[in-house]
């Protein structure tokens, strides 16, 4: 089993690694005995692998290819950006020059988010990765106006009146997620939120793309999470390498490696990343019908177990899931006005479906909201932004 | 606190909480919405025509019972002019199917139905427990859905039927959804979720010219789930305020893991949001359409452009639909396709893996890669060595489209050569001792046509242990 270590398993003590034949073998990955080293290389070779496309010899010189890496300060992003940073000084000592620079931006959700990792940790990362631009950036940025005063585009697509116009973009924000239903919505819309302000500002800073730090293990995670909350219709965006529908590529360079792997490796390197790495507070396991578990946590949760005796069946659901086609139409397709995802047929709203039993109700009164199934759930109707301003 | 009324007529007390919606309703309006919800479904998705003979899949169980229950009541209710039967199989295992029956034959006389039972002893020579005696208990299950499958399709041939109806409800397509995920199988993802399913009469006009011998075929058979959208919770909620008269157990053979393990992620994901049964079932139906080449993937969601080009063939081996609980299907369980994916990875990782396929297989790629059986057979040069590019076989494809024919002996429809259930009764038979073969091949003799096929396969065992 990847990442579990020598001592549990008596039964292997002193054997050697099997891939180099000298060193003694510390851990076990994917049924193979290794050492420190070769676990190591094993790690680099499946990211790096996933970067082909950024390599010297694809850039001009004069040419300077940018990427945003989001950072969560979890171990999957951390340990990206820690293996890229490698990759870059490799580079520059072989040619002089770098294939592609690196934007690394954190998202600050703290206002929302009471678990949210100490921003102060960006510094530390900075000052152990100095060649590159960091940048800490608030959630309700999305909401800011534009110098010239008018209100975001995030903004507007998510509200119809003015009324709140005024009010300061933090605010907005907060009282947005303040009126959702239940914590799956509020992780839900955050997360979605997340991704809208990412791209945002990689479009800002001129990227070509994003490199998301999402290991094997949370890309089933996100698969089996996203088909529960209704939005199994975008998986092949949420999962996939290429092109997004934002006019940037997403890649997922961690893609080849488990949750598991990762947490080993962060051991391994010299120094350990584990001073970079922000792990939310272990609350005691929350019992799955306790009010504040979300759909997230349930699949984080099973993932954790099913990754410990099956992790090919984890990776096997990331391949099959990657194999979903995108319509081909999807460009020309309407957007969800809040996860932005093309819809088919303009289908918003949860109704109008087979599994929707409301059909002969009246519900064409209401000015429909342009937002998808998923998002529909967890904002229904009964929410707006400028709803209830008191 | 008050009591508070009913959500709906707002003057009887509430006494129900919708497990769907956690709307707070009084009894006659749960009964109400519940069946006018299943109203809606049949009528949506052009479920039933006037004159049409229905057979009920009945297990006994809550669902084929309330299914039965429900469809009476609509059926005079909104005059759909069907005429309905119950269809039981018997899949012969004591202590379990002989007290199912009884609420089966019970269920006849409460609903005025015509009962036909038929047992799998009859069908395929075998009962269950005579397979578990010689299986064991491990993959029961899959004979038990490849054998039931064709059951209701046989029964229903036998009885002149064209159209089956069974209970799945949304739980059990929900599950059945994340289990295809979880088992990587895409080609099944994109049938699970239609709500009709028929076994195309392009297998029946382009019969293989190869096969002269096949028999008539019962693979016309179309089959649909009324209660596809019906919440288990709210199925035994009917079933007790209405006081029918069901039988609530589980199959005694547990569960494979798989199946096991889907299921509780969707009692856990009800838990923290109750749409989210619905929720994944538009997932699945939506993914439907996004699976390569399968144009016939979509879902619930074009049936409204009428006619039959909305529906979907099955495969021999689709949704086990295993009694009260919902089917248990094929696939082997985790550990096992677990050991089989690892095998695959490390190969791929050397790069020296060599796919060997057992001929004449007509459509590969998809139900056999993707499911890993074992026919593919790895291998494996120990020492990672000299990689050749290109040479490499890449073990999984993209899925492509079945093709769906018959199967060769008994004409039921396979998307292979011979189906899965002769595949399986071909095994069994060879371990059998042959007096016994002989005592239940007596009581073949006067099995119609449909069995007959098997029990040409019967006779051969038979002829050849001479």
């Amino acid at each position: 089993m990847p990442g579990k270590s020598l001592e549990q398993q008596s039964v292997m003590v002193e054997q050697s690694c099997r891939r180099c034949r000298t060193n003694p073998a510390v851990l076990v990955v994917r049924t193979e005995p290794v050492c420190g080293e070769c676990f190591s290389k094993y790690v680099h070779t499946k990211v790096i692998k996933r970067m082909e496309s950024f390599r010297v010899r694809f850039t001009s010189p004069d040419q300077l290819r940018k990427i945003l890496l989001p950072i969560s300060f979890g171990i999957s992003s951390v340990s990206l950006l820690h293996i890229l940073d490698r990759q870059l000084q490799t580079q520059k000592s072989k040619t002089g020059r770098t294939g592609y620079s690196l934007h690394v931006i954190h998202v600050d959700t703290s206002s929302v988010e009471p678990s949210a990792p100490d921003a102060g940790l960006l510094s530390q990362l900075k000052d152990r990765y100095p060649h590159h631009i960091y940048a800490s950036v608030p959630l309700h940025e999305l909401f800011m106006s534009s110098a010239d005063g008018s209100p975001s585009e995030a903004y507007k697509d998510l509200t119809e009146d003015s009324s709140l116009e005024d009010m300061p973009a933090d605010q907005k924000l907060l009282f947005l997620i303040g009126s959702l239903p239940s914590a799956t919505a509020r992780a839900d819309v955050i997360s979605t939120l997340r991704t809208r302000l990412l791209v945002q500002c990689a479009k800002d800073l001129g990227c070509e793309g994003i490199l998301w730090g999402d290991s094997t293990t949370r890309l089933a995670e996100k698969t089996l999470a996203e088909t529960a909350k209704g939005r199994g219709f975008a998986l092949p965006w949420q999962i996939g390498d290429g092109d997004s529908p934002f006019g940037l590529t997403f890649n997922y360079p961690v893609r080849d490696l488990l949750k598991k792997e990762l947490t080993a490796y962060a051991s391994i390197t010299e120094p350990p990343l584990f001073p970079l790495i922000y792990e939310p507070p272990k609350t005691s396991q929350p019992a799955p019908s306790s009010k504040s578990t979300t759909i997230d946590d349930l699949m984080k949760q099973y993932f954790e177990s099913v990754e410990e005796n099956f992790p090919s069946i984890v990776s096997n659901v990331v391949r099959t899931t990657t194999k979903l086609e995108a319509p081909s139409t999807f460009l020309s397709e309407a957007r969800c006005k809040l996860c932005n995802m093309p819809v088919a047929d303009g289908r918003f709203g949860i109704h109008g479906w087979g599994g929707d039993q409301e059909d002969g109700l009246d519900i064409s009164g209401k000015p429909s909201r342009e937002l998808c199934y998923g998002c529909t759930r967890s904002v229904p109707p009964t929410v707006t932004l400028s709803q209830g301003v008191k | 606190m008050p009591p508070s009324p009913c959500a709906i007529c707002k003057t009887n007390r509430a006494l129900i909480l919708r497990p769907k919606n956690h709307q707070k309703l009084c009894k006659p309006c749960f009964l109400s919405v519940f069946e006018s919800e299943i109203h809606h479904t049949i009528t949506t998705n052009n479920l039933f025509h006037r004159g049409e003979r229905i057979a009920i899949g009945a297990s006994g169980g809550k669902d084929s019972t309330v299914l039965a229950s429900v469809l009476k009541t609509l059926n005079e209710r909104y005059d759909y002019g069907v005429e309905l039967i119950l269809l039981s199989i018997d899949e012969g295992i004591k202590g379990y199917r002989d007290d199912s029956l009884e609420t089966v034959k019970r269920n006849a006389q409460q609903y005025n139905m015509p009962l036909t039972i038929l047992g799998y002893s009859e069908l395929y020579g075998w009962t269950m427990d005579q397979v578990v005696e010689q299986v064991g208990k491990k993959g029961n299950c899959t004979y038990c859905g490849v054998f039931r499958r064709q059951a209701l399709d046989r029964g229903a041939a036998r009885l002149g039927v064209k159209h089956v109806v069974t209970g799945h409800n949304a739980d059990d397509v929900a599950e059945t959804v994340l289990m295809n995920l979880l088992r990587g199988d895409l080609p099944r993802l994109s049938r699970t979720t239609s709500i009709i399913t028929s076994t195309p009469s392009a297998a029946l006009a382009n019969p293989s010219s190869s096969s002269p011998s096949s028999p008539p075929s019962h693979t016309n058979i179309k089959r649909s789930k009324p209660l596809k959208y019906a919440y288990e919770k709210e199925i035994v909620l009917y079933a007790h305020h209405k006081n029918l008269d069901y039988f609530s157990t589980e199959c005694i053979y547990s569960p494979e893991a798989f199946r096991g393990s889907a299921r509780a992620l969707i009692k856990n994901l009800e838990r923290v949001r109750p749409s989210a049964i619905l929720d994944v079932v538009r997932s699945g139906e939506d993914m439907a359409r996004l699976v390569p080449g399968s144009d016939e993937g979509c879902g619930g969601g074009c049936e409204s452009q009428g006619g039959n080009g909305g529906q979907i063939p099955v495969a021999e081996e689709e949704d086990g639909g295993c009694g009260s609980s919902g089917g248990r299907t094929v696939g082997g369980d985790m550990a096992a396709v677990e050991r089989q994916l690892a095998l695959n990875e490390n190969a791929q990782e050397n790069g020296l893996e060599v796919e060997i396929r057992t001929v004449g297989v007509k459509s590969q790629g998809c139900e056999r890669s993707d499911s890993l059986r074992s026919d593919v057979v790895s291998l494996v040069n120990g020492k990672s060595g000299q990689r050749v590019k290109g040479q490499a076989f890449t073990p999984r494809k993209t899925p492509q489209r079945q093709v769906m024919g018959q199967c060769k002996r008994c004409g039921y429809l396979s998307s292979q050569e011979i189906c899965k259930a002769c595949v399986l009764l071909e095994g069994l038979n060879k371990n059998r001792p042959k007096n016994q073969i002989e005592v239940d091949g007596h009581g073949q003799e006067e099995a119609n046509e449909a069995v007959d096929a098997i029990e040409v396969g019967l006779q051969q065992v038979k002829i050849e242990g001479i």
